[in-house]
């Protein structure tokens, strides 16, 4: 029967689940993120704050911008997504009472 | 390990094979993909006098958009552009369901062109089931091999176009051609590609089903006078095969024959006659298949169609519900607030920034001066004149700068000036308003606010 055939195809592990969905929501929210903060700020501007000498292109920043908030926002919702799944269950909690 | 017979741990990600399946709405899918894809891939190589017509020139901080040159000033416009699309996503879900998953969306549109490089290598649905079983030959390595050719090259081409929308892709080509791309235009493009074979090649419906965070809330606009893809369980069932022959009303079936059909060809792998899914992207696969089979049985079309949850339970649908005013309202006003705020657009944009250094200075004949620098961004594309002037205090002038200032086209001039006025008058904070007005054209002039500041009285 082909829908049995498909019972397999219906899940990712966990493990799989979490790590895409955690990569891929950051990486949209990094993109809006990224997109809001460089219309209010230029990187040539920016890198001038860090280090006077620092003289990096505006492609450099857009693109250090990015993976930096996409590691923060990958860093957020991966800690999250960790103790949610990790957390006690209360059923187990109620049963020790 | 403690685990039950028969199920692994990790249950296994069983690669689903769609079935290929022809009808009206497979054709209105493939439509929609040549159309939209069509799109994507000709714009970046239109031009519009002289420039690439769509360029969002991240190097340069300006977003050309056919005549329309944006600044990061103008970020407003975008967030609103946003804004209208979330709520036009919003209006046609509560009216017609997945319109957008089944149709519109980059996954489902590049997916159902790596599904077709994958029928035009690997054959038909039993094909590829069979070569995937089949141990490693000649044969599986030329099919499997040129599948990979071309699923590799368009998303090779894919990571080009998209480069192309921010660098100018005829150069691009012509830098591709001398193999001498920029590190990061490189490294942007073979994301990009890299991206669209994984997402539409391996991933496929799982990102639908796990990481589509729209496909989680859809439901939330969903009522029960939404559009959606269902089965006529009223009418299909007791579902059961049959001879053609046989009437299905003395056999005591209902007219769903168990064909299954419609579950081979769903790309996201569901039975539709379980209800409605969260997995259902309304692709309408489905329903191609199942009327090809209703034309088979001499049965009405229709076991599987387009309906409301309210049609299906015999009641009214109704589509002007509070829920499409309210959404149809929101719409409303924002594209003519965008509108109107692009239409009214003046090309100048004026930015005041007082000296930090000097609250002001006391200079000959009893009068207080103010240091500021203005920053005129000229958004046009030619070179424009402008007459710079102040007021808010009595007597204030400019000194520093000539009657008329020139800018050039899409750039920006910093002007250091100094505003002057008599001691007697500028005692305290006073506010003061600057203005550029251009010279050659009607109406084109912004102010902008600033302080005076003078001493304590």
């Amino acid at each position: 029967m082909v829908s049995e055939e498909y019972r397999g195809a219906k899940q990712w592990s966990r493990d799989k689940q979490a790590v895409f969905t955690v990569v891929w929501i950051s990486f949209l929210t990094a993109a809006i993120g990224t997109m809001v903060f460089f219309a209010l700020f230029d990187p040539v501007d920016l890198s001038g704050i860090f280090d006077e000498d620092l003289e990096i292109g505006r492609d450099a920043g857009y693109a250090a911008g990015f993976f930096f908030f996409w590691t923060l926002c990958a860093l957020c919702s991966g800690v999250t997504a960790f103790l949610v799944r990790t957390a006690p269950k209360r059923d187990a909690k109620h049963r020790e009472q | 390990m403690n685990k039950p017979q028969g199920a692994s741990m990790y249950e296994s990600a069983t690669k689903i094979y769609p079935r290929e399946i022809s009808g009206r709405f497979d054709k209105l899918s493939s439509l929609a993909t040549i159309v939209l894809l069509g799109l994507f891939y000709s714009i970046p190589w239109l031009n519009w006098d002289e420039r690439q017509a769509v360029l969002f020139d991240l190097p340069a901080r300006k977003f050309h958009l056919l005549g329309l040159t944006l600044w990061p000033q103008d970020f407003p416009y975008l967030a609103m552009l946003l804004m209208i699309a979330a709520f036009a996503l919003f209006f046609f879900t509560a009216l017609a369901g997945r319109l957008f998953c089944g149709f519109a969306c980059p996954q489902t549109v590049w997916t159902e062109v790596f599904i077709w490089m994958e029928q035009w290598t690997e054959g038909k649905r039993s094909q590829r089931m069979k070569l995937d079983k089949a141990p490693w030959s000649w044969n599986k390595l030329r099919r499997k091999g040129s599948k990979q050719i071309l699923w590799i090259t368009f998303s090779m081409w894919t990571g080009f176009t998209f480069v192309g929308y921010f660098t100018p892709i005829r150069e691009l080509g012509a830098d591709l051609i001398a193999l001498n791309i920029g590190g990061w235009t490189l490294f942007w493009g073979l994301f990009y590609g890299f991206a669209t074979y994984g997402n539409a090649g391996y991933m496929r419906e799982q990102v639908c089903k796990y990481m589509c965070p729209y496909a989680r809330f859809q439901s939330a606009m969903f009522d029960k006078d939404t559009l959606i893809i269902s089965y006529d369980e009223e009418r299909g069932e007791p579902r059961g095969g049959r001879k053609r022959s046989v009437d299905p009303r003395e056999a005591g079936l209902g007219d769903c024959i168990d064909c299954q059909l419609c579950v081979q060809v769903c790309p996201t792998g569901i039975d539709i006659r379980e209800g409605l899914q969260y997995e259902c992207i309304a692709c309408a696969a489905c329903i191609d298949a199942c009327d090809s089979i209703m034309d088979k049985m001499d049965y009405p079309r229709g076991l599987v169609r387009y309906t409301t949850e309210n049609t299906l339970k015999t009641k009214q649908t109704r589509v002007l519900r509070p829920r499409m005013l309210v959404y149809a309202t929101l719409l409303l006003i924002l594209i003519i607030g965008l509108m109107t705020s692009m239409a009214t657009r003046t090309p100048i944009i004026l930015d005041v920034i007082r000296d930090r250094n000097t609250l002001y200075r006391e200079i000959p004949n009893n009068m207080i001066e103010n240091i500021y620098t203005l920053k005129i961004i000229n958004q046009d594309e030619r070179t424009r004149s402008f007459i710079l002037s102040v007021e808010g205090v009595d007597g204030i002038v400019l000194d520093g700068v000539g009657e008329t200032v020139d800018v050039d086209g899409s750039s920006v001039a910093s002007l250091p000036v100094r505003a002057r006025a008599s001691r007697d008058d500028a005692y305290g904070i006073n506010t003061i308003y600057f203005t550029v007005t251009a010279i050659d054209a009607e109406g084109v002039s912004v102010t902008e606010d600033s302080r005076f500041i003078g001493p304590t009285p």
